[in-house]
């Protein structure tokens, strides 16, 4: 792999933590609303922006597989 | 409870991380690029900064540069999602600055903000007694000095501490906050570095959405300081017209938030400080008589280091130690040196006396175990007060050597080995001469 391809690589690797981020700090406050029996409306946004997240980081693994998946 | 600024551009995690520092019981501010976060470096104080390494305005060490040119010591754990940025920020991690790799959990937040600073040995090993667990000194002034502690301790009374420059108002502070074994926290706020916007939501705190960028709830230093004591540094700095609302907080014991209706009780002492003195407040229109009569309820003028000049042996050996234990070396003082801080002024106090004896430290030759002190103490700010010699046209070398000869001897109180020291001469030659000139009493 070129230094440039590798640079794209670490480019849509960085994409795909941000949204995996989001999820994983979701999840966490969702635990915390249900642990602290806190208003479920607030555990539902948090829901909505896993899936919405999950949808982000799925479109940049699908650009990461369109440009490397034959190498 | 710390107070954590959390820099990151992708404003989704910001809300959800905010959410989740605030559930771990801190206090939370955010920004989204270097702009917003010098701004808030600038308003107030923070114990740690979780920093993306990649912003929109630059990179995560242009703050840390900031930082050190505030003097700030905040910790700062970087947040990166990058792969290639990981091996660099590893490198440059120390004891002040760590980092996280994205996706994070809680326990990662939750650790980062629990990491302690290094406890410093000084105080286990330390022979020189160090009163309330801070204040170094024997000299009679420090002893009316920790009388007062002892006793104003012992009630619920807001003091004021004056003195100059360097005398060491906030070691004081917390000294008196020991004291008064109190449950909370002892938590400093300096008035002067507050801008006039944000001075209202540091002290009262603020609610979510009072004003832009207030995007969660915030904690005032009176409410931070509950059961505990507030130290309010350079309090004569404080804009005039913002004293009217310290005033009512501090004779009805309620604080309301900026952007609040609600009353909140609060319970403090306030320990404020000014180096500014008694006639300068009173001319120079600086703090509202009432505010003052609140704040200095019992008021402690702390001695200048001139004041105590038998203590500075005892604080330059304080200090010498400590430097010995954080580098691991062995370095003393010897007599003749000692001597020497003692004789002179300080005027920028114990903090003057802290600062030449870190400078002599550095330079010491590492294969002696003497100190080097430079031939001067003189800074910028503190330049030693110059004698009056009286020399003019028309003298006698004879009378003007004569004079020098009684005003060292005067300076060292009558040492004459350490007069022909500082004289460049040998004793034997200082002894001619006192023979030659009829031998004065100092």
């Amino acid at each position: 792999m070129s230094s440039g391809e590798d640079r794209t690589v670490n480019k849509l690797v960085h994409d795909a933590r941000s949204p995996l981020n989001r999820i994983s700090m979701n999840a966490e406050l969702i635990k915390l609303i249900l642990e602290n029996d806190m208003p479920k409306e607030k555990g539902i946004q948090a829901i909505d922006k896993i899936i919405s997240a999950c949808q982000e980081c799925s479109h940049t693994l699908q650009i990461l597989s369109a440009q490397y998946g034959d190498k | 409870m710390l107070n954590v600024l959390l820099v990151d551009d992708d404003t989704e995690f910001t809300e959800v991380a905010s959410n989740i520092i605030e559930f771990l019981g801190h206090d939370v501010s955010v920004a989204a690029n270097l702009k917003e976060a010098y701004e808030w470096l600038d308003s107030q104080p923070f114990e740690h900064i979780l920093l993306d390494f990649m912003l929109p305005d630059g990179s995560g060490l242009h703050l840390v540069d900031h930082l050190k040119q505030l003097g700030s010591t905040a910790h700062v754990t970087f947040i990166t999602g990058h792969p290639a940025v990981k091996g660099i920020l590893a490198e440059i991690s120390g004891p002040k600055m760590d980092y996280l790799v994205k996706p994070l959990q809680r326990e990662d937040i939750e650790g980062a903000l629990s990491s302690k600073p290094k406890v410093k040995k000084v105080a286990k090993t330390s022979a020189i007694k160090r009163h309330f667990g801070c204040l170094i000194g024997e000299s009679a002034p420090m002893q009316a000095l920790y009388l007062m502690i002892e006793r104003v301790a012992k009630t619920s009374a807001n003091i004021m501490l004056m003195g100059g420059s360097g005398v060491g108002k906030e070691v004081v502070a917390s000294a008196i906050h020991k004291a008064s074994q109190v449950h909370g926290e002892l938590v400093t706020t300096n008035c002067g570095a507050l801008s006039k916007e944000l001075i209202g939501s540091e002290l009262f705190g603020h609610e979510k959405g009072a004003f832009t960028g207030a995007v969660a709830k915030k904690e005032g230093v009176f409410e931070r300081a509950e059961n505990g004591t507030l130290f309010l540094d350079e309090v004569t700095e404080m804009p005039i017209d913002m004293q009217p609302n310290l005033l009512r907080v501090l004779e009805s014991r309620k604080v309301i938030k900026v952007g609040g209706t609600k009353e909140i009780p609060v319970n403090c002492r306030v320990v404020s400080a000014t180096n500014r003195t008694m006639e300068s407040i009173a001319q120079d229109n600086v703090l509202r008589e009432d505010v003052y009569f609140r704040l200095a309820v019992f008021p402690i003028t702390i001695p200048s280091l001139r004041e105590r000049k038998e203590d500075i042996p005892l604080l330059a050996k304080a200090f010498l130690e400590e430097l010995n234990i954080e580098n691991d070396c062995q370095y003393v003082w010897t007599d003749a040196q000692l001597q020497k801080l003692s004789h002179f002024d300080w005027p920028g106090n114990v903090r003057e006396l802290r600062h030449s004896v870190h400078r002599a430290f550095i330079m010491s030759d590492p294969s002696s175990k003497e100190v080097q002190l430079p031939s001067t103490f003189e800074s910028p700010f503190s330049l030693s007060k110059k004698p009056n010699n009286n020399v003019s046209a028309g003298q006698t070398i004879e009378n003007v050597e004569k004079e020098l000869i009684r005003i060292t001897l005067e300076k060292v109180d009558g040492n004459k080995t350490l007069a022909a020291e500082m004289l460049g001469i040998s004793t034997k030659t200082l002894y001619n001469r006192l023979h030659t000139y009829g031998d004065f009493a100092v």
